[in-house]
């Protein structure tokens, strides 16, 4: 079964536990639209690649059946605990692992009690999947996996999702301009850090709207340089190979800033 | 109130390894052993701590990374179990550590006076990171005395090298001046691997030494010569390098646990003592002792000014001058080693 929906969001935790505020209430809101949207594509699968979960050694994939528990977020914990409750296609996982093998990739599997599930993992399926009703396969950000290893393990996720027959929900989990205001402020007055972030997030969000992969992929480089894309935009990079590097266009339907950095809800056209 | 001071600082790094080596029963893992030299060096760093008495031990952890502000744990007692992501293999362990709040707070305070943006961390489901978890126990495994955790802030890395360390200074400053005011014997750690450059792949028994070696010889070569001015007392030689050396070598000083000690020890320019140096994974790691307090009972120091324009307690290095290695300058210019491997992507 193909791809049957695609979707960017933002892994910070502050639209989900502060949703009253406004400039975080447009993001939570563009969340629960993109919910309704997943939910609609009736998946039996959501795929994740989350630019929170960290790995240096191997490309790792979250095997273990039920996970559940209470993350507090490092920077983020005077806001609120997260609780969350994942499963995992198990199943799906180790024939990723074993697919990424055979593509060249060092590959494992991961299935420990108290595994620090990532907060962006955690935002995405309490905004995504709310009930946690569809299973979940996850795929970590190997920091040393640039562009074109990062857009192959999408592509080899994608496709052993659809070997097995999954109808699969794509979710990459992370942020637009990484720049952060490094003071206090009033969250009230939450803005994009500066203009020029503004004006690169919106440069990347209007050539994703219009379905421009070569001009989007093109543009990257630049966009993590310029506006310190968070992880260089990776998880476009694996949302794109999971799409087989085309894009048909996309519906924004959030934009807004995250303490300072660029964030958006952005569904693609499948 | 007595007038606090600072015993020692110990650089202390933190792989999972040593932990999952030694087979505590905190750790669900269990192994054959491996990487003995690091856990034998650690032996003295516990036995150094044993005499000295402190009060409290204080660790700043670059896996505790935030991004707004240096942020300290200040929760009376904090348990659960820590799983390291990058090693869940290795390394799970279940910690129960009670923090000493009032140094927490006294320095958030002093770090809020020098300008520092500063956080107490007062969610008491708040999961200690693996690098503190695993410094404390190597250094104090009995878990019987205070600590007070402080994170890295992500400076460094966002800034540039030289703005970060700078605000790790001024943090190590304001450390001191808790310290003081609140009287604590204390006794610092930096949690930090030198030449961070590391394999990619993981041996089917990761505690096969066979497999253990340095990445390449030119990050061997910068840690023996960091490691060599250390052992002769020439610290203002290694701040001098410190930025090439972490460019080089992918350092993980960068993270500011190193920079942070020294400055809040006033810069001493006295030999460290040095316990032992290891690999894992390729990385290279060191442990070393700066006594201040034997220094101090010594007599022999000469006081060097700090960039605060306080005198800080030192051996006069004259001594140690012109043994070991070549001078440092020579490492300084085109000679120098360069380390060639590919960074984590983005690239800097």
């Amino acid at each position: 079964m193909p791809v049957v929906s695609a979707f960017l969001v933002p892994g910070s935790p502050l639209p989900l536990l502060r949703p009253d505020n406004p400039p975080w209430s447009r993001l939570a809101s563009g969340y629960r639209t993109a919910q309704r949207s997943l939910h609609m594509s009736r998946p039996d699968l959501i795929l994740v690649y989350s630019t929170q979960w960290l790995a240096v050694l191997d490309e790792l994939w979250q095997a273990r059946p039920h996970l559940a528990g209470t993350h507090v977020d490092e920077n983020w914990y005077e806001f609120g605990d997260l609780d969350y409750e994942l499963r995992i296609d198990t199943e799906l996982a180790l024939a990723c692992v074993e697919a990424a093998k055979q593509g060249g990739f060092s590959s494992k599997s991961v299935d420990y009690g108290g595994f620090p599930v990532d907060t962006g993992t955690i935002v995405a399926n309490r905004f995504l999947n709310p009930r946690s009703d569809v299973p979940l396969a996850i795929a970590a950000n190997n920091l040393y996996h640039g562009w074109d290893e990062t857009f192959r393990i999408g592509e080899i996720a994608a496709g052993t999702a659809t070997r097995l027959g999954r109808r699969t929900a794509l979710v990459g989990v992370g942020g637009l301009s990484g720049s952060i205001f490094r003071d206090e402020i009033d969250i009230r007055n939450d803005g994009i850090a500066s203009s020029d972030d503004d004006r690169w997030n919106r440069r990347m969000l209007s050539l994703l709207q219009r379905g421009d992969a070569a001009g989007a992929r093109g543009a990257v480089p630049e966009f993590a340089r310029e506006a310190k894309a968070d992880m260089g935009f990776k998880h476009f990079a694996w949302l794109l190979g999971g799409l087989g590097g085309r894009l048909h266009g996309a519906r924004i339907h959030a934009y807004g800033a995250t303490w300072g950095a660029g964030a958006a809800v952005i569904e693609f056209k499948v | 109130m007595a007038h606090g001071e600072i015993l020692a600082g110990f650089l202390a790094p933190h792989p999972p390894h040593l932990v999952y080596a030694e087979n505590p029963p905190q750790n669900e893992p269990k192994s054959k052993g491996g990487w003995e030299q690091l856990r034998w060096a650690y032996e003295r760093v516990r036995a150094s701590i044993e005499e000295l008495k402190p009060d409290v031990l204080l660790v700043h952890s670059p896996h505790w990374m935030t991004q707004l502000g240096h942020h300290f744990l200040a929760v009376p007692h904090l348990t659960g179990k820590s799983v390291d992501p990058i090693f869940p293999n290795l390394f799970r362990y279940t910690y129960d550590v009670r923090v000493d709040v009032e140094l927490a707070e006294a320095c958030h305070d002093e770090a809020r006076s020098a300008g520092l943006v500063a956080k107490l961390m007062r969610n008491p489901r708040f999961r200690v990171d693996y690098g503190t978890i695993t410094t404390l126990h190597l250094a104090r495994p009995q878990w019987d005395l205070p600590i007070v955790g402080l994170s890295a802030n992500n400076s460094p890395y966002y800034l540039s090298t030289e703005e970060g360390l700078g605000e790790m200074e001024t943090l190590g400053n304001a450390t001191r001046r808790a310290i003081e005011r609140t009287g604590r014997r204390a006794v610092l750690l930096a949690s930090v691997t030198m030449s961070h450059l590391h394999f990619r792949e993981e041996p089917s028994v990761p505690e096969d030494m066979s497999h253990e070696r340095p990445f390449s010889m030119d990050a061997y070569q910068w840690d023996m010569k960091m490691i060599e001015l250390m052992r002769q007392g020439r610290m203002r030689k290694v701040f001098e390098l410190l930025p090439q050396f972490i460019d080089e070598t992918f350092a993980e000083f960068k993270a500011g646990s190193f920079t942070w000690m020294h400055a809040a020890m006033g810069y001493p320019e006295m030999p460290g003592r040095f316990y032992g140096y290891g690999n894992v994974i390729g990385t290279g790691n060191a442990v070393f002792e700066w006594n201040l307090a034997r220094g101090r009972n010594a007599g022999v120091g000469r006081a060097h000014e700090t960039r605060d324009g306080r005198r800080a307690p030192g051996y006069d290095d004259s001594r140690f001058a012109g043994t070991g290695a070549a001078e440092a300058h020579d490492w300084a210019g085109p000679g120098a080693p360069r380390v060639h491997a590919e960074p984590p992507w983005p690239p800097r």
